[in-house]
């Protein structure tokens, strides 16, 4: 009832502003947008054309940034009966590029397989320097630089029943030069990865002496 | 692959049992629960070993290999930037011929020229390729005849099976090396023990999984049949040749076989569920 006579005297006001107009419509489309414009109480959520603009609703939803937090230790899955647990596989040898695409050819297996690859990362790459002995004299001398590239395929969850199998096709693939192995992960291969803090340690050692 | 046919099948299977009477049920289980008791199976069981020396080199390239593997290289080579290597060499080579003229200035060369004047690129690369001359590679087959079977060191490029004959019945037949199940041990030591057992073999092996890989099920002829016992039951297990130097074997009753060689030695039926297992590069 309210609302009518609102509406009632709204019509009369607008009247009074616009300009004397002829047609029914026009009167009609002012006063809808008088009314959009003044009314505050929302009579037209029952409109069809209710919330025609809204957009934010379509968009991702955009969580607020947080910090990267400390790389928490992953739970290692312990194997059961029909299952191994977490294991790497690592290849490692002094031809980057066999190395890497070898690494790559397992990697690809595992997905064709439908294999779980938990990571695949690389371990920093090792140099090695060859020193010979002079022909005359003591002293050594450089020879050579040889640099030891390793990367692992983590897998985890693989049958029993599929693991000879797999194991026969990468054996069998293996290319000259490259060493191939597999071993149970474990927390200190894990920690490997990471860099030493020697000033904490430094501290630590203050702390416990 | 077997993998997933096991998966469509296993649904079925117990959409079965389950629609199946309580009575059946119950009858089924009753048995089993008397089978486990001590009603020996009138099969018996034996552990086979599938040892495998895998291939020491890679296979030799086919011809389209090699011209591809050809144009790779030499696009590479068009499309790459010369190395610190290959500059100092274009820089020796200009300072030489700036050397050759006639006004020539020692003085307005650069401050570091006067280390390397002592040993220039070119020296550093005859010294390397002297040193490369001296390198002997390893040869790429160790010289033993293709197609003497007992040598392991046969087909360097290929993996290899061994094959066993042994008397079986009446006849001598070819076999993948399989000894007799006893209680109280898996099957896996089984195999192992069968690899073991070999006469005049010292193989070091090692085993690729507690799971078999492979399933063979024959009778025995009639005769043998009346003794008690329809047949006998085979599982396969992988295993991968450790220690490449060993005793050689006897060359009668051993033989190191490639896949396509097989049917020379094995029985069709036998050959068939072994040819399932065995993986050809």
């Amino acid at each position: 009832m309210n609302t009518l006579l609102n509406k009632v005297l709204l019509l009369q006001n607008t009247q009074a502003l616009v300009c004397a107009v002829s047609s029914v419509q026009s009167q009609l489309l002012t006063t809808h947008m008088a009314l959009g414009v003044l009314l505050t109480n929302r009579q037209y959520r029952s409109m069809p054309t209710h919330g025609i603009g809204k957009y934010r609703h379509l968009l991702p939803k955009a969580l607020p940034k947080k910090k990267k937090d400390r790389v928490q230790v992953k739970q290692i899955k312990a194997a059961t009966a029909t299952e191994f647990g977490v294991f790497n596989v690592c290849v490692s040898g002094y031809d980057m590029t066999l190395v890497e695409h070898y690494s790559q050819y397992i990697h690809n297996l595992c997905n064709h397989l439908d294999i779980k690859v938990d990571e695949s990362y690389a371990l920093p790459t090792k140099s090695t320097e060859v020193m010979l002995m002079q022909e005359q004299g003591t002293k050594m001398y450089l020879d050579a630089v040889l640099k030891t590239h390793e990367r692992i395929v983590q897998i985890s969850e693989m049958k029993a029943t599929l693991f000879p199998i797999f194991m026969d096709v990468v054996l069998k693939n293996q290319p000259e030069g490259v060493r191939f192995c597999v071993k149970q992960h474990s927390e200190t291969d894990f920690q490997a990865r990471f860099k030493t803090r020697p000033e904490l340690e430094g501290l630590l050692a203050k702390i416990n002496n | 692959m077997a993998a997933p046919f096991n998966r469509v099948y296993r649904p079925l299977w117990r959409i079965i049992t389950t629609t199946t009477l309580n009575k059946v049920v119950r009858n089924v289980s009753s048995t089993r629960r008397q089978w486990s008791a001590g009603v020996a199976s009138p099969w018996a069981l034996h552990g086979a070993v599938c040892l495998q020396r895998l291939p020491v080199v890679s296979q030799d390239r086919s011809p389209i290999e090699e011209s591809f593997i050809e144009l790779m290289r030499q696009m590479e080579l068009e499309r790459s930037l010369l190395s610190d290597h290959e500059l100092r060499l274009l820089e020796d080579a200009a300072r030489m011929s700036r050397k050759q003229e006639e006004d020539y200035d020692s003085d307005e060369e650069e401050e570091d020229y006067r280390d390397k004047e002592i040993v220039t690129a070119q020296d550093l690369e005859d010294i390397w390729e002297q040193k490369l001359k001296q390198f002997q590679p390893a040869p790429r087959s160790q010289g033993v005849d293709e197609k003497d079977v007992s040598s392991s060191e046969r087909c360097l490029a290929e993996s290899l099976i061994l094959l066993v004959e042994k008397d079986v019945g009446s006849q001598k037949l070819w076999l993948l090396p399989q000894i007799q199940w006893q209680t109280g041990e898996t099957l896996r030591q089984t195999a192992e023990r069968a690899l073991a057992s070999l006469p005049g073999a010292d193989l070091k092996a090692t085993f690729l999984g507690n799971a078999p890989c492979g399933f063979y099920k024959y009778k025995y002829p009639k005769d043998i049949q009346k003794e008690g016992g329809v047949g006998a039951k085979v599982f396969f297990f992988k295993a991968v040749l450790s220690s490449h130097k060993h005793l050689p074997l006897e060359k009668k009753s051993f033989a190191w076989v490639k896949k396509d060689e097989l049917q020379d030695f094995l029985k069709p039926e036998y050959l068939k569920q072994v040819r399932r297992f065995i993986m050809a590069l």
